[in-house]
Formats: structure tokens, C-alpha cells, sequence
């Protein structure tokens, strides 16, 4: 018998090719007369919403890469469909952790899905309830994801729970309350810690800093930029604020209506964006 | 009035004699049919071919109220026959008026033995306890059930409670375990201390105390458990493991009330609960199983309770 | 006319760079043109480079002149890829001697390459985290390969260079000076001297010591061989730190050389302070 030859594993972080989203009628029917260039994200034919199509992208360890837009654009929905949060209509979803990134863990079944989300893909979203449970304690939030892979140790737990709190500098006498006694910008820290509770190699930022008063919002990027820098994760940024994609990432994807219009390098699109729509939101945004 | 078109059916001979063949004997006027103790069988047998996991079934009427031990009802009606031997109790006391009742209502319908021996018992019905004295091979034990659902309080969406039993993903469970100990220093769940059944499904043991709970584990007898309301059934065969959900470094405990003992038997190793005395005050202990009290009494007691045999074992397991 | 300046628009030592930098060169600059579509003013079209060669060696200082609008800012956003190149090749040797064109380099490799072997120090400090001068200065001697304790070292002594005072150096960024935050900058950017530096007037802010200590500092990169191409609004500096000057008119080289040859020809459009 001949051993396989293994193959080098991706130099990549998790890898996105030709992912789409349909709301309606999945056909390509639904795809004429959508796009920029249509000025809709509405199929005239069948109605359907095409709220992402043909997005590629990939995202190495230690880097961010973001994805800029107006709401409605699609890029929540390409961050949603990498979570698992929403099932992609097409396309190919690989993680490096996963089968060294030959499987599209779009194809795994539900629960297989749900599981990569313990170790292998985390996200944080704009609004904390939506990633925490509010009624437990800060270090509680943080055991979910740790007893779900299988800690059994309080003590231990207890530890871990306080290292990251201390990471993401909540003060740790607030790590028994109830996370729903805190502060916005403090329950977003926790989130970040419980996303960071097993080492994910990649992190999803759903409009991370968005609710949050401006000082606030300031000291949540920083962390983030931090952790960015010294953990090695692979991150995906979903904003629409310019202001949080130039602190956290290199790379960025410009989207409107369902279809990226421009990538390019974080200060090239600022300094010298190509596509209208990118001139136009820069312009915006200088303004 | 609307005739319907006849087709040739079968002799009406042979159709009876079928339906007699598929349904058992014929029904006997009263609570219960035949082919509903059937469906109840079955459940038992998924029950126990899934260990700890809730099987769902039709919850019949009873004449009881559902809440009062009318999952159990059924369960004991589908397994007894006229020479099964029957015991019922309620907080471990054969005498109490709800078992009284159930026990009069199942002999007067099927007309089986009573029972109060717990060693002589074919089929066991209890609310709230496991008897002291260890089950034997061929005994059934039949918990009555207020709420089959461990992840009732945790989680209240039904079809996520199922899809966290499917994908045995319980760290929410262990996220309230965790709470507990941060907010009250122990884990303080006392009666239907959740346990994992075979490493594979989270079940609540019933409303039995942490002093009944390791007696499931590696039971000789089988344990089914029904909750009339939700219209689930669950089991433990015997020889399953059965561990009560805690963290490594937080050993579970049993109650016990240092140097307290039965009044009457002078146990104290026993499930002893305090008496009220003649001035209303709550200062004496009896044992909560009377036939094991009486017994022990009457020096016809085993040394050894059914908790100590299966804390043994237990033990000598982790040696392992 | 000194017969050692040539007013062509191509440049020497131009050997032929089709495929990669010239021989002994870190940057070889070929044909390069950009111009900027404004979609959002009438869709006009302005241009700024019109096929621009240059080479840089290691160890070498070519600093750029002209007028203002010559397109001097321009390539060095060209060349670090703030700008994207109409056409033209932007060809750079690697640490590891493979040739690429960042004119046409995937945006990763490009953001790889500014990690570890290009620098790019402007007058801005720009989009840096409220974290201590320290931790900019070392994570970016980090970025290029020190590791910890090491690029905590260097930092401090480049920060004692620039004359940063040690009080400062555990304070956010942001409170500082624009003065200071320009050191700061230069300190983060000549740590561990990449391969290739682009300065972009860095030392418009300073007064006169600071900006003294700065000009020094540049110098020593030379002994690194670090390959540079600068800005500087100020002839001393040109003077003082370049091997040769390019000097670059509506888009084009309009000379090159020696910086007290073209410093000193009256007939060159140089918008310098002198």
C-alpha cells in the first residue's frame, strides 16, 4: 500500500469562493438584472432578494481583512453565511482547521456545522445580546464555550474565565455579575472574551463598535487592534464605518448590492479607490 | 342520509378474529385498553433501548389528575398482571393517602397482589424516593414524573431542548451548574439532580433526593420513569451507568444531617426526614422508607442500603 | 550645461528591467503612469505620472525634487502601493533575491512585503491604537521579524535617538505632540531598517535639534544598506543624507544626479527651501 502524498496545508485562515445568498427563488433566473450596475439587489423576474453573489475572499493567520458597505449592501449576510448563522445558497465555505481546508463546511450537516463554531469559527456581533446570555455572569458566558468542548474543572475554569476577562480589561470583581448589570461597551468586551474562550483560529466582527458611544467605542477597537495583533487570528471585519476598517484591517472588499465592487489594500481604497461607489463612500466619509 | 358506495370486504369472521389476534386479549371494562398499554410497552422498551432518553407517547386520561402520578398510572397498568405484586409509595411511606389510592385503584382494575415489602415487590411505584433496600434482577422500579425535561429551566424553546439532547450539547446545563456554584458556593439542586445516563443523554431523575440518585447507577432492577402531562417516557436498564453532573474538583454530595438518626429504627444511614412534635416544632427524625424502617426494626433489614452498595461500587469503579 | 546631468525621461544606470529589478538594484521603477478617475466629480480624469523609470540600490538615498504637483508623493504611494499603478511595473528584489512587480502583486503579498521588507514613514502617525509609544515602536521591530525582547530594546534606544523622552514613552500616542508623534513614527519605521524605506517629508514637523537628531538617524541607514527614496521639502536635508537626486517634472524625470550637481543647477524647477 502507498501512503498518500499529504498535501502542504493552505497558507489561508478560511477561504470564500463564488458564496451566495438568495431570499426567494434560488435560480439563476433570479440573478439578471441584479447588481451595481442594475442599481438592485431585487430580482425583477422572480423577486428574489439576491443579498450576495459571487464573493471571493480569504483571510491568512494574523491577518484582517474587511468588508465595507452600506446596510443592505450584503455584507452581514457573507458574514452571517461564513457563521453558520445563515446557510449559504452557493458557493464554497473552507476552514484550514477543518480537513486542511478541503471540505466546504457548507456541505456538513447542521449539527457538524454548529460544532465548528466551538473551536474553529467565532463571531462577535454588534449587539452583545445576540452572543451572550445576559441573565449569567460574565465568567458564566465564558464557561459555555469551555464545557462545551469539554471542561470539567471549575477551578480551572474559573481561570481561564479570569485570564480573559483580564484580557479584554473587565475588571475581575464584575466577573460574577450578572452580564446584564453592565455597560455596552463592557458587555462587547465580554463578548470578544467569550469568542476568544478556546483559541478559535478565526474571528468574525460583525459591526463591533456600532451602538457604542464614541470614547467607548475607541477603547473596544484598540482592544481589538491588540488582540489582532498578538493572537494570530484570522479575522473578518463587517463595517460600514471606515474609521473601524482602517484600524483593524489591511485588506478590505467594498459591497453593494449583493456584489463586491472593489478589493484592495485598507489605505489604497482610502487613498485611491477605483470603483464610483468606493469614491463615493470614501468621499462620505471624509467629508 | 348519504350512502357510501360498498366494496366486497372479507368475511366479517375472519376480520374479527384478526383484529382479536392484533389487539391481545379482549378489552376488560375499566380505565385502561388494551392496545393503549401496549403503546406504553413500547415506549418502555425505546426507553429502554435509548437509555435516558425521553421517549414521547399519548398520554391517556386517568382517573387521576395529571400531575398526580397519572404518567406512573399508566406505566404500572401496562406492565402488572393478576399475579404481579404490587407496591406504591409516596415520600417512601406505603400509607400515604396518594399511593393508597393508586395502589386500590390498579388491584381493584387488574386485580393484582398488594404489596409493601419492597424485597417481595414485582413492580414498585414511588413518588419522590427509591427504596432503601437494594433492587433486585427483575424488579421494576416505576418514579413518577412532574417534569421530564432537564432543560426546562434552561432553555425554553422545546425544539432547542430536543436539538440539544440530539447533538448532546449541555453546556448550558453546565453554564447553571457553574452560576450555582458562583452565586450559593455549592451546586444546589436537590431534588432531580440532573444526571448523565450512559455518557450520553442528560435526564432528571424525578423529584428523588441527591440521596437516591447513585442508587441508579448500576441498578440490578430497571427503572422507568413517566411524566403523565408531558406525555414522555424515559428508563435506566439495569447495569447502566448513571452519573450525577458535577465538576471534578466539586465531588457530589448526598444530604445527610450529622448525628441525626430514625427515631424509631435509630438508622442514620438511611433518608431520615423530621417528624413534627406534639409542640409543632420539627426536633425528631424517622426514616422516610417505612417498610425499611419497620424492618429494620423487626431486625429484617440488610446491613447494607442500597446507597452504600452502589457508592461501593461506584468506588471500586474509579479504582479501575 | 554640467555634462554629468542628462535631461532624458529615462534615467541611469538603466540597464533593461523587463522582468525584474536592474542588476544590483532594490527598486527598479519602469514606465510607470498613473492617472486618477474622480466618478464622483463628473468622472474627470487627472493625471499625475506619465512613465516615470528609476532604480534605487542598497545602501543608497535617492531623494526626489521638484515643484509641488510634480508627482514626487504620488510614486512613493505608488510604490507602496497606496496607489494603484495605471501601467508600468514597479519591480522590487526580495530578501530572498525573487524579483515582483508590486505594480501587480496580489494585495496579501503586498501587505507581507510592508510588514517585513518595506517601510513607509510619513509626517502622520497615522491610525495607531491608544497604546504606549513603546509598544508602537516595538510591535513594529516585531512586525519585521525581532522578536520581543529584542525589538523592545531596539525601540527604546531608537526612541532615545529621536529624543523621545523617556517619560513619554509609556503614554498613548495620541497625546503626543505632532512633533513628537513624527519621531515616534521615524523610530517605529527605521527600527530593524527594511529593505526598502519611503519617507514622505519626515521631518516637516521638527524643530530644528529634533529635527537634527531625525536627519542623523537617516543617515546611519546607509552603514544597513537600506535602499531609500525620500521627499524632503528642504535642500540641507536632500544635501546632506541623498546619493542621488531624481528630479520630477508634470510627471516625469526631468534629471538625475548628484545632489550638488541638480541642487546647485539654476535650471531645474526645484521648489526647495534653501
Amino acid at each position: 500500500m502507498s501512503t498518500p502524498v499529504p498535501l502542504a496545508p493552505p497558507t489561508w485562515a478560511l477561504k470564500v469562493e463564488g458564496l451566495g445568498r438568495i431570499y426567494g427563488d434560488p435560480s439563476a433566473a433570479s440573478l439578471a438584472g441584479t447588481g451595481p450596475e442594475h442599481g438592485t439587489a431585487v430580482s425583477p423576474a422572480t423577486g428574489a432578494v439576491v443579498a450576495a453573489w459571487d464573493v471571493d475572499f480569504d483571510v491568512a493567520p494574523g491577518e484582517a481583512l474587511g468588508i465595507i458597505g452600506e446596510s443592505g449592501s450584503g455584507k452581514s449576510t457573507v458574514m452571517r453565511c461564513v457563521a453558520g448563522d445563515e446557510i449559504a445558497t452557493a458557493g464554497t465555505i473552507a476552514l484550514r482547521g477543518v480537513d486542511a481546508g478541503t471540505t466546504n463546511i457548507r456541505d456538513l450537516d447542521p449539527s457538524a456545522r454548529r460544532r465548528l463554531r466551538l473551536d474553529q469559527i467565532s463571531a462577535v456581533y454588534q449587539d452583545p445580546a445576540a452572543g451572550l446570555n445576559l441573565d449569567v455572569s460574565a465568567g458564566g458566558n465564558i464557561a459555555d464555550p469551555l464545557t462545551a468542548i469539554g471542561w470539567r474543572n471549575y477551578g480551572r475554569i474559573r481561570e481561564r474565565a479570569a485570564q480573559l476577562l483580564s484580557r479584554v480589561e473587565v475588571p475581575l470583581d464584575r466577573m460574577d455579575d450578572p452580564v446584564r448589570s453592565f455597560s455596552g461597551g463592557m458587555r462587547q468586551r465580554v463578548q470578544i472574551a467569550k469568542a476568544l474562550a478556546n483559541d478559535p483560529p478565526v474571528l468574525l466582527l460583525d459591526e463591533p463598535t456600532t451602538g457604542l458611544d464614541a470614547s467607548v467605542a475607541a477603547g473596544v477597537l484598540d482592544l481589538l487592534r491588540g488582540l489582532l495583533e498578538e493572537t494570530g487570528v484570522a479575522a473578518v471585519v463587517v463595517s460600514h464605518d471606515f474609521g473601524v476598517i482602517e484600524m483593524l484591517t489591511r485588506r478590505v472588499l467594498v459591497m453593494q448590492h449583493g456584489r463586491v465592487v472593489e478589493s484592495g489594500l485598507t489605505d489604497q481604497l482610502l487613498e485611491d479607490p477605483q470603483h464610483p461607489y468606493s469614491q463615493q463612500l470614501v468621499a462620505a466619509a471624509r467629508g | 342520509m348519504t350512502t357510501y358506495p360498498t366494496t366486497e370486504m372479507p368475511s366479517t369472521d375472519t376480520a374479527v378474529r384478526r383484529t382479536d389476534r392484533l389487539a391481545g386479549p379482549a378489552p376488560r371494562p375499566g380505565i385502561f385498553d388494551e392496545l393503549s398499554k401496549r403503546e406504553i410497552r413500547r415506549a418502555v422498551l425505546s426507553g429502554i433501548a435509548i437509555p435516558g432518553y425521553q421517549v414521547p407517547f399519548g398520554s391517556r386520561e386517568m382517573p387521576v389528575a395529571r400531575g398526580w402520578g397519572s404518567g406512573g398510572l399508566q406505566v404500572t397498568l401496562s406492565l402488572v398482571g393478576q399475579d404481579t405484586r404490587l407496591k406504591v409509595i409516596d415520600q417512601g411511606e406505603d400509607a400515604g393517602v396518594n399511593a393508597s389510592n393508586l395502589r386500590r385503584l390498579v388491584v381493584g382494575h387488574v386485580g393484582c397482589e398488594e404489596e409493601t415489602d419492597t424485597r417481595e415487590a414485582d413492580v414498585i411505584q414511588s413518588r419522590h424516593r427509591i427504596p432503601e433496600q437494594p433492587l433486585q434482577d427483575g424488579q421494576v422500579l416505576v418514579l413518577q414524573v412532574p417534569g421530564a425535561e432537564p432543560l426546562a429551566g434552561i432553555v425554553k424553546n422545546m425544539d432547542e431542548q430536543r436539538r440539544m439532547h440530539a447533538e448532546a450539547d449541555y453546556s448550558k446545563m453546565w453554564v447553571r451548574l457553574y452560576e450555582d456554584i458562583v452565586h450559593n458556593g455549592l451546586i444546589t439542586n436537590a431534588a432531580g439532580y440532573p444526571v448523565l445516563v450512559e455518557g450520553r443523554y442528560v435526564m432528571t431523575p424525578s423529584p428523588i433526593p441527591r440521596w437516591d440518585v447513585p442508587k441508579l447507577n448500576h441498578s440490578e432492577g430497571v427503572t422507568v420513569l413517566s411524566a403523565g402531562r408531558e406525555k414522555r417516557i424515559f428508563a435506566v436498564p439495569p447495569h447502566t451507568l448513571v452519573e450525577p453532573l458535577t465538576f471534578e474538583d466539586r465531588p457530589f454530595e448526598v444530604e445527610r444531617t450529622p448525628g441525626a438518626a430514625c427515631r424509631l429504627c435509630g438508622s442514620d444511614d438511611t433518608y431520615i426526614v423530621q417528624e413534627p412534635g406534639p409542640d409543632g416544632t420539627f426536633s425528631t427524625w424517622v426514616c422516610s422508607d417505612t417498610d425499611f424502617c419497620r424492618r429494620r426494626r423487626a431486625g429484617d433489614a440488610p446491613e447494607v442500603t442500597a446507597l452504600e452498595a452502589a457508592l461501593a461500587h461506584t468506588r471500586e469503579e474509579s479504582t479501575i | 550645461m554640467r555634462t554629468d546631468i542628462t535631461m532624458t525621461t529615462t534615467t541611469q544606470p538603466i540597464a533593461d528591467a523587463d522582468t525584474g529589478p536592474a542588476p544590483g538594484a532594490v527598486l527598479s521603477v519602469r514606465g510607470l503612469r498613473k492617472d486618477f478617475t474622480l466618478h464622483t466629480i463628473d468622472g474627470r480624469t487627472v493625471g499625475a505620472l506619465h512613465g516615470v523609470d528609476l532604480d534605487v540600490g542598497p545602501g543608497e538615498h535617492v531623494a526626489l525634487a521638484g515643484t509641488s504637483g510634480a508627482g514626487k508623493s504620488t510614486l512613493l504611494r505608488c510604490v507602496y502601493r497606496t496607489y494603484l499603478t495605471g501601467s508600468g511595473h514597479i519591480w522590487f528584489r526580495t530578501e530572498t533575491g525573487e524579483s515582483v512587480d508590486i505594480a501587480a502583486l496580489p494585495d496579501a503579498e503586498v501587505a507581507q512585503l510592508r510588514g517585513h521588507e518595506i517601510g513607509y514613514v510619513s509626517q502622520f502617525l497615522r491610525s495607531q491604537p491608544r497604546r504606549s509609544v513603546l509598544s508602537i515602536v516595538a510591535t513594529a521591530g516585531v512586525a519585521r521579524g525581532m522578536d520581543r525582547e529584542a525589538a523592545h530594546d531596539a525601540a527604546a534606544a531608537a526612541l532615545r535617538q529621536v529624543g523621545i523622552d523617556e517619560q513619554l514613552w509609556d503614554m498613548h500616542a495620541t497625546v503626543l505632540s505632532g512633533g513628537q508623534k513624527q519621531r515616534v513614527n521615524i523610530a517605529a519605521g527605521t527600527i530593524s531598517p527594511p529593505r526598502l524605506l519611503l519617507l514622505d517629508e519626515p521631518v516637516s514637523a521638527l524643530d530644528p535639534a529634533n529635527r537634527a537628531a531625525v536627519l542623523d538617524l537617516i543617515a546611519r541607514l546607509e552603514e544597513t544598506g537600506t535602499a531609500v527614496l525620500s521627499v524632503f521639502h528642504d535642500l540641507d536635508a536632500i544635501e546632506r543624507l541623498a546619493t542621488r537626486v531624481v528630479v520630477l517634472g508634470g510627471g516625469k524625470v526631468l534629471a538625475t544626479g548628484a545632489p550638488e550637481d541638480i541642487l546647485r543647477d539654476p535650471s531645474l524647477p526645484l521648489e526647495v527651501a534653501r
